[in-house]
């Protein structure tokens, strides 16, 4: 019993003044996940590898825009968005206190991306900022200019027309033009 | 190879009609349905087995039946000197028997082998088989007013717009407890809710006086279903977060389990590194699970001081498992084919700096604890769990260590890294509550040993590899990790589109819970939370309340059945007779 008095006068005080001063958390702490509104190219890659949904990635009920979505209230802190964004729009931050004061809708954080229009059928498909990504990436990829060109038509048609354009190149024999 | 010995022996006893061959270790034999309780019993008595787990499974879209897998792992009886198999023989061999849909009967092997009791209980529960001659027959999982025709697990049972309803709680059927025959003996009820307990249990205690007489209890008010959640909605990618969901304390050796597991399956070997942080990152949730239990028992017998003592040092561990994983308890780094995240020099040095803070402060607390005769006496000759009784219970972890009996699962069926380390199993003879404690304080000390050998020895090969694998339907495997608590079992059967079949869980307090009614038996009541706390859940009072008539000077308990009965009709007041 005395010996156990003796330790504590050897370790002294050990509480820390938090929440009166920050804690301080190891340098790869797993906290919240950080989003760049501006880094954020919409291409949903977060929200496929989410474990636990904590991340959407859809367009509003109108379709003009493209809506990324994360509630806190559902994240796990895993990472798994942190490692699969290309542009590190999403990183975990250090930031553990969480709480909200009776509102639900605290806890959810909302992005509002432009979307891209077909140039064929003039419905969205994707967000305006993938598509430029998109280029970016290929005029970085050492591509001719003549099929970059090609490439900047072909990137802004929607997967249904590319499908549309393709299925009637192999009936009609001959090639479908995207402009 | 491995196994064929026994399945041999098995072959001279029992008719086999098929053996099929899983991992290196693990066989399964198909047996006629008349010969199951003999086989079991065989392998677990003749040839020295001990029960792992056991797991029924629909496979009417497989092969029109439902079947039953009894895993058993050869390591010997255990119980003297010797008797052991040796070391390169060790494996597990499963019995496997198909039952027709039509009669969905099964002969128990509980009178023969009584380590089966809770997996036959359950069987009937998830799938509606019945064990036929199984002693006791009533609900294990679900709760009491459950529909009588509904089984869950079974593939074409639940459909979520049929969800029962629940009931009233008013309305709910009433548990029949296993009452001991007898004069005098009182009912005392403790749980299923308590302040300081994160997890509702019901222990009905029967006592002559202040002494217990035999316990019965009624578990699973959280189960949630997560076996039938990843069958239907989840692939690996996921799984492995949900499995370090199982437990707030052990969940990363779920984590593992569950996705070696899958690994298993379709023998995929992962790359030595990240063997080797499994291994230490299993073994950090080690020394703070064991910190926390040895702390509670502190607690639970009022010793604050030596609690907050050894929460302190607690803490370093918690500050250990941020600092290599980013996490303070869900380490969330196991997928399939590897891990996520790798550890960097500054963090292995940093690692050790900790190490050495909770090995020596550990030395220090625990001596306080020693020279402290009134805990002592608290701890000395309580909650004895009988040789015997283990031997036919297949307790796991430091329950069964502490009766001296040398089964853990890092040595009997070295997994991952284990295979690389040197390390003593800790095993105390005695088998009351101060024996599982020191078990508990031995193991941080070789914990600490194991993760600084793996630093040591932790080649500099990638963490993960190419998850090029390729996910072979009916393919199943047992993977068997040991948490703090003792060995989990998980069972995998893999089904097609990256998903699971069949996912069998089982959890290290699962193989501990049947035993514990024997380790209460001749203990007084105030020991009773005690006993509870060895195998690390909690116990609580909410279900009584005690009437005290002060003119009077007449006390009187009311029982749960009681204020149920007044609060429904407002007739016959229990207080009446006080007055």
């Amino acid at each position: 019993m005395m010996k156990l008095l003796d330790i504590s006068k050897k370790y002294g005080e050990i509480t820390h003044k938090y929440p009166f001063e920050p804690y301080k958390v190891a340098d790869n702490f797993r906290g919240k996940p950080a989003y760049i509104y501006d880094l954020c190219i919409g291409c949903a890659a977060c929200g496929i590898a989410c474990p636990s949904n904590a991340i959407t990635v859809a367009f509003n009920d109108d379709k003009s825009k493209l809506i990324w979505e994360f509630d806190c209230g559902r994240c796990i802190f895993c990472g798994r968005c942190d490692e699969v964004c290309p542009t590190g729009a999403i990183k975990l931050s250090e930031e553990f206190e969480l709480a909200v004061k009776f509102d639900k809708s605290a806890l959810i954080q909302r992005g509002e991306l432009d979307v891209q229009y077909c140039t064929q059928c003039n419905k969205p498909f994707s967000a305006k900022r993938l598509v430029k990504y998109s280029f970016e990436c290929l005029s970085k990829a050492n591509v001719s200019e003549k099929r970059l060109e090609e490439a900047k038509n072909y990137l802004c048609v929607c997967p249904t027309c590319k499908k549309t354009a393709t299925v009637a190149t192999f009936t009609s024999g001959k090639e479908m033009v995207i402009e | 190879m491995k196994c064929d010995k026994f399945i041999e022996a098995l072959g001279q006893r029992v008719k086999i009609l098929e053996v099929t061959r899983q991992y290196e270790d693990q066989v399964t034999a198909l047996v006629e349905l008349s010969d199951l309780p003999e086989a079991v019993r065989f392998l677990y008595y003749d040839m020295g087995g001990y029960l792992s787990t056991m797991i029924p499974n629909d496979e009417r879209s497989i092969n029109k039946h439902y079947a039953l897998y009894y895993a058993l792992s050869m390591e010997g009886g255990k119980m003297f000197e010797g008797d052991e198999i040796a070391q390169d023989e060790k494996c597990f061999v499963t019995v496997k028997v198909l039952i027709s849909p039509d009669s969905l009967v099964f002969p128990s092997v509980t009178p023969l082998v009584p380590a089966c009791v809770w997996y036959e209980r359950e069987a009937y529960d998830m799938f509606g088989l019945i064990a036929e001659g199984l002693p006791d027959k009533r609900r294990l999982v679900l709760s009491d007013d459950w529909p009588d025709n509904l089984f869950p697990l079974r593939k074409d049972a639940m459909d979520y717009r049929f969800r029962p309803d629940m009931k009233e709680h008013y309305m709910e059927p009433e548990y029949d407890f296993l009452r001991p025959d007898g004069t005098g003996i009182t009912d005392i009820p403790l749980g299923p809710l308590h302040i300081t307990a994160d997890e509702p249990g019901h222990f009905r205690l029967f006592c002559d006086g202040d002494t217990i007489i035999d316990a019965d209890y009624r578990l699973f008010y959280q189960h949630r279903g997560m076996e039938k959640l990843a069958e239907n909605r989840m692939n690996y990618d996921q799984m492995g977060y949900l499995a370090e969901r199982v437990c707030g304390i052990c969940g990363y050796a779920h984590a593992i389990a569950c996705i070696e597991a899958a690994e298993k399956a379709i023998n995929l070997e992962i790359p030595a590194r990240a063997q080797a942080i499994r291994v230490i990152c299993s073994e950090i949730e080690r020394l703070h699970s064991h910190l926390l239990n040895i702390g509670l028992a502190c607690e639970v017998t009022g010793n604050y001081n030596a609690f907050m003592h050894i929460f302190r040092i607690r803490e370093y561990s918690m500050k250990l498992a941020e600092l290599v994983t980013g996490g303070r308890k869900t380490y969330g780094n196991v997928v399939m084919g590897g891990l996520r995240r790798d550890m960097t020099g500054i963090e292995i040095k940093e690692s050790l700096r900790i190490l050495k803070i909770i090995e020596t402060q550990v030395d220090e607390v625990w001596d306080a604890v020693m020279d402290d005769q009134r805990q002592m006496k608290r701890w000395k000759g309580v909650g004895i769990l009988d040789k015997q009784v283990a031997r036919d219970f297949s307790p796991v972890g430091p329950n069964i260590r502490g009766s001296g009996i040398k089964r853990d699962t890092r040595y009997d069926h070295p997994y991952d890294f284990f295979k690389q380390i040197e390390f003593n199993v800790d095993v105390v003879e005695g088998g009351d509550f101060f024996a599982r404690e020191m078990v508990r304080y031995m193991e941080l000390k070789s914990s600490v040993s194991i993760i600084r050998q793996c630093f040591e020895l932790m080649p500099q090969t990638p963490i993960i590899i190419d998850p090029t694998f390729h996910v072979k339907p009916e393919n199943y495997a047992l993977a068997y990790v040991e948490a703090p608590r003792g060995e989990n079992v998980h069972w995998i059967m893999q089904g097609s589109a990256q998903k699971v079949f069949r996912w069998r869980c089982r959890a290290a307090t699962y193989n501990n819970w049947p035993s514990l009614r024997f380790q209460f038996r001749g203990n007084t009541i105030a020991d009773a939370a005690l006993i509870v706390c060895s195998l690390d859940p909690c116990y609580s009072c909410t279900e009584r309340v005690t009437v005290v008539d002060i003119k009077s000077k007449k006390s009187k308990i009311l029982t749960n059945h009681d204020l149920k009965e007044f609060s429904k009709t407002l007739k016959n007041s229990p207080m009446k007779d006080l007055k």
